[in-house]
């Protein structure tokens, strides 16, 4: 968590609850951006910012679930927790399935609440450090040259330098520089570490016999 | 005859054309709707057209002293008759009524100056209290020795009276008549209880007279102004006072007679007029108006309304001698006279006259015979149909009623005289003055009597009647006599009420019912509230706990707090009221904030229904008059159909419109609009009627209900399909209050 204040975004028709949640999570060292529609929430929803969701599911117009597809559709992806006055099962388990964190029953108790905020807060940053060092992965591999990158797929199916001089037609000592060089340029020092990081990035070993 | 000879003096003086007329001004103490000095006035122009040698050009002008009694109003008249008399000035000024006199005396330089001045009809006292100038001189009438006789003539009719009442105003000449009273009851011989009936206001003076014991009597002196500073017409206070009053009521100003007082001693207005006319004449003929005293009218006497004396069940032998007796039928020997005169003259013809008459008389006797023969089989008749038959003389007051009449009012078949006060007496407290308005109305007015109303009667059981009549009038087109009926209607009554009750059980079985349907949406609707209310304690809990808890933050989410508790409690008791049971109640109402409160009712179900609801308000609605629950109850169901019609439109295309206009022919409306199936052309003549559903759970209540309630708020419930889609109800009220209506 790089700051302590993490957002919750907060979508209530209802004024009074919109209130009291907003003060309530305010106090809980939440910081809150509170919206009276799913419509003023999609207007001014920043995606950079980490932190969680928290909709009402019964509202006019566009009501909590179908702002979750809207979301989705966009592929954003931030954790949402939902509250209901009424909750019957079937609308929750569509929520679950598309991936909700919690569905909660109004009146909420502040235990239930916070901590499944803090469950959506932790899911929020986890998957924002996977995209992080995902990025970052493949910015490495993009300085990689197409010959390169031919050695490396070779290197990480376990081939001897010998056998790819030979499938790549070319001489053993130039495929030792190529190996070296895609080992600097990624920042591995052992084979071992450069399939882990090629599998993170997802590149596929050369097939045996091409 | 004699009458031709004796004006026959005054033909031989002939007018002479080349004189110049008479001019007479006369001011009227009052304006020109005071019956007393109209009619004072008329007497002496009559008399001396009828007697000048000269013509005579009359003036009038109305002083209205007591209407305008502000200080400058005396000085604006006297300003405009001097502007308007300076050249047409009178040869003698007439004031009519004593009134007139002092603003005479005072003004009279301005505008007749030196003018001889004849006043007509001055109370004795109010003369004595201003000083007389020379050439001021007329006729004046003695209220003390008028108010004695008024006085000898009661006591001598009720000679058994033990009470005495007397009314008068706060006006000066009221005030005047208090004097007199007081004064000549404490030197009368024969002693009485009395009760001054003064200085009352208008209302209080009425209540009182209702009050008075029916063996007393009952002096109504003037009542120019009551106690409140009201002003008014004593002739008209007089009668009223006579109608309410359950004693003989004797008046000191005889031209009043004819209305229900009972008689008293003086004289009438027009001969005031003919006496200060004849003063007028004398001056006119040469004689100087200082030396002629002020002089009494000898055609004062006592005068008694016959009808009066008959209603009050009084002795006429008991009148005192030469009484005028006023509204007597003439008997056969006045109304035939001639006819029997002549007969005398011819025997012949008396025989045959006689032998017409015998058979006349014994026409008459059989057609009388058979018209009581079918008198009282119609009574008879009547009687087993449980209905009583009732006639009221508007005149005299009196009312006669079948013996079945009188006993459905409790009434002994010998009760003397029936009055229309007895039968009250007998009313429902609370029905009374229905009834009491109803006859007062239809002797004022010659409405229709139609009034229901119930007898109260110990130890009886509470009976209904209604009370049906209709007026005869006489040939000034004033109602003369009203006839109808009283018809024992209890049966009926209860079997309304009973249907009342059931309808009444229906409908709110129908609002729970309702209510049940929408119980998931309600628990919503207080789920909100307690929802923001748990999360602002838990909040303030958390902000107390901090190290400098900011004590102003927790304040307001405290209050906060309240406003949602406010909220909740809202919810409830808009439930409340639409579950309870009680009596129908009439309210002014706002149709605006009741359609509002009925949305938020429906708020969530429409939330939940995926229904979006638009508004359309006409700000400042006039408002009605109703049953805000039946009321509410009928848009909860228009609402409640109108989304479940939608239950088949696909859920961005549900939308509810309600709105609320005045329309142009005097009704409120609120339509609901949807966008769901409509109705079926062979649904139409079906929806409004029991037991009519299309809903596959429906009961078929609702619009059947609906439309009884909305009948007796004298509207009207109309359902129409739209032109697009989906249908559209109307719910239209009269208007009964213009502005809108604040709760």
């Amino acid at each position: 968590m790089t700051d302590r204040r993490s957002t919750v975004f907060l979508v209530d028709d209802d004024p009074g609850v919109l209130r009291a949640l907003t003060i309530l999570l305010d106090a809980s060292g939440y910081e809150v951006r509170s919206f009276p529609s799913a419509r003023e929430f999609l207007a001014h929803h920043d995606v950079s910012i980490p932190g969680c969701a928290v909709f009402d599911v019964a509202m006019p117009d566009l009501d909590g679930l179908e702002l979750q597809a809207a979301l989705a559709m966009d592929g954003t992806e931030r954790p949402i927790i939902f509250i209901t006055g009424v909750g019957d099962v079937p609308t929750s388990v569509r929520a679950m399935k598309a991936g909700a964190v919690d569905f909660l029953i109004k009146p909420v108790g502040e235990d239930q609440l916070l901590d499944a905020i803090a469950q959506a807060t932790e899911r929020d940053a986890s998957a924002r450090q996977h995209q992080q060092e995902l990025m970052s992965v493949s910015v490495q591999f993009a300085k990689l040259t197409p010959r390169e990158r031919q050695v490396l797929t070779h290197i990480i199916a376990g081939k001897l330098n010998k056998q790819i001089a030979y499938e790549l037609g070319t001489v053993l000592n130039t495929v030792k520089v190529h190996r070296g060089r895609v080992m600097k340029k990624l920042g591995v020092r052992s084979v071992a570490e450069l399939v882990r990081v090629a599998e993170r990035a997802g590149i596929r070993a050369a097939s045996s016999n091409s | 005859m004699a009458l031709l000879i004796l004006a026959l003096p005054w033909f031989t003086a002939p007018l002479r054309a080349d004189e110049r007329p008479w001019r007479i001004l006369m001011l009227h103490a009052y304006n020109y709707t005071f019956p007393a000095t109209s009619l004072a006035a008329d007497g002496a122009r009559e008399r001396l057209l009828q007697r000048s040698r000269r013509k005579i050009e009359f003036d009038a002008e109305y002083l209205d002293l007591v209407r305008f009694s502000e200080p400058g109003h005396e000085r604006l008249v006297a300003d405009f008759l001097r502007e308007r008399y300076a050249q047409r000035r009178p040869d003698i000024v007439m004031a009519i009524s004593g009134e007139a006199l002092p603003f005479v005396i005072k003004h009279r330089d301005a505008f007749a100056p030196g003018v001889p001045v004849v006043f007509v009809g001055a109370a004795s006292g109010s003369l004595a209290s201003v000083s007389r100038p020379p050439g001021v001189t007329g006729h004046f009438f003695d209220l003390a020795f008028n108010f004695r006789e008024m006085l000898a003539l009661a006591e001598r009719l009720q000679p058994q009276a033990k009470r005495l009442f007397v009314i008068a105003g706060t006006a000066r000449l009221d005030k005047i008549w208090q004097d007199i009273a007081r004064t000549e009851i404490e030197r009368r011989a024969r002693k009485f209880e009395t009760t001054y009936l003064f200085d009352l206001e208008y209302g209080a003076l009425r209540e009182a007279t209702s009050r008075i014991p029916s063996d007393a009597i009952v002096l109504g002196l003037s009542v120019f102004r009551d106690g409140a500073g009201k002003t008014f017409l004593p002739v008209d206070v007089a009668n009223t006072l006579a109608g309410l009053s359950p004693a003989p009521v004797y008046t000191p100003y005889v031209s009043q007679l004819g209305k229900g007082l009972l008689g008293g001693f003086g004289e009438t207005f027009d001969a005031m007029g003919r006496a200060g006319a004849d003063v007028v004449l004398d001056i006119l003929g040469g004689k100087d108006a200082s030396s002629i005293p002020p002089r009494a009218n000898p055609e004062s006497s006592h005068r008694v309304d016959y009808r009066a004396l008959q209603r009050w069940n009084l002795s006429e032998s008991n009148l005192p001698p030469r009484t005028v007796m006023l509204n007597k039928p003439p008997s056969i020997w006045e109304q035939h006279r001639n006819a029997v005169l002549a007969a005398t003259g011819a025997f012949a013809l008396q025989t045959v006259a006689l032998g017409a008459l015998l058979v006349q008389r014994r026409r008459r006797q059989r057609a009388e015979a058979l018209l009581k023969d079918s008198e009282e089989r119609l009574a008879f008749a009547a009687a087993a149909a449980n209905i009583g038959i009732w006639r009221l003389d508007v005149g005299t007051g009196g009312l006669w009623a079948t013996e079945h009449c009188r006993a459905m009012f409790g009434l002994s078949r010998t009760a003397a005289s029936l009055t229309l006060d007895g039968l009250l007496d007998a009313v429902h407290p609370e029905d009374r003055h229905f009834l009491a308005d109803s006859f007062k109305s239809a002797t004022q007015f010659g409405t229709q009597v139609n009034t229901e109303f119930r007898i109260a009667i110990p130890d009886r059981e509470i009976r209904w009647l209604v009370a049906r009549g209709h007026s005869a009038f006489d040939d000034a087109g004033r109602p003369s006599r009203i006839s109808g009926i009283f018809a024992d209607i209890t049966a009926r009554k209860t079997a309304e009420a009973e249907a009342d009750h059931q309808r009444k059980e229906v409908a709110h079985l129908m609002r729970v019912s309702v209510l049940g349907e929408l119980s998931g949406a309600i628990a919503h609707e207080l789920n909100q509230p307690l929802t923001a209310i748990l999360a602002y304690a838990q909040a303030a809990r958390r902000l107390l706990a901090r190290k400098n808890p900011d004590l102003g933050k927790i304040m307001e989410v405290l209050n906060d707090i309240t406003l949602e508790d406010d909220r909740a409690s809202e919810v409830i008791r808009r439930l409340h009221k639409l579950l309870r049971k009680g009596e129908s109640r009439t309210e002014p109402i706002n149709l605006n904030e009741l359609v509002e409160s009925t949305l938020r009712l429906l708020n969530s179900e429409a939330i939940s229904r995926r229904i979006k609801v638009d508004t359309d308000f006409q700000e400042g609605l006039p408002g009605t008059f109703g049953d805000p629950v039946q009321l509410q109850q009928v848009l909860l169901n228009l609402l409640m159909n109108a989304m479940d019609a939608m239950s088949g439109t696909s859920a961005p295309e549900r939308l509810l419109v309600v709105g609320t206009r005045s329309s142009g022919s005097g009704a409120v409306e609120v339509s609901v609009s949807d966008r769901g199936r409509g109705i079926a052309e062979e649904q139409r003549s079906q929806l409004f009627k029991p037991f009519f559903t299309t809903k596959e759970h429906g009961l078929g209540l609702g619009l059947s209900i609906c439309s009884k309630i909305v009948k007796a708020h004298e509207g009207k419930l109309s359902v129409d399909n739209n032109p697009d889609r989906g249908a559209t109800a109307v719910l239209a009220l009269p208007i009964k209050i213009n502005a809108a209506p604040v709760s």
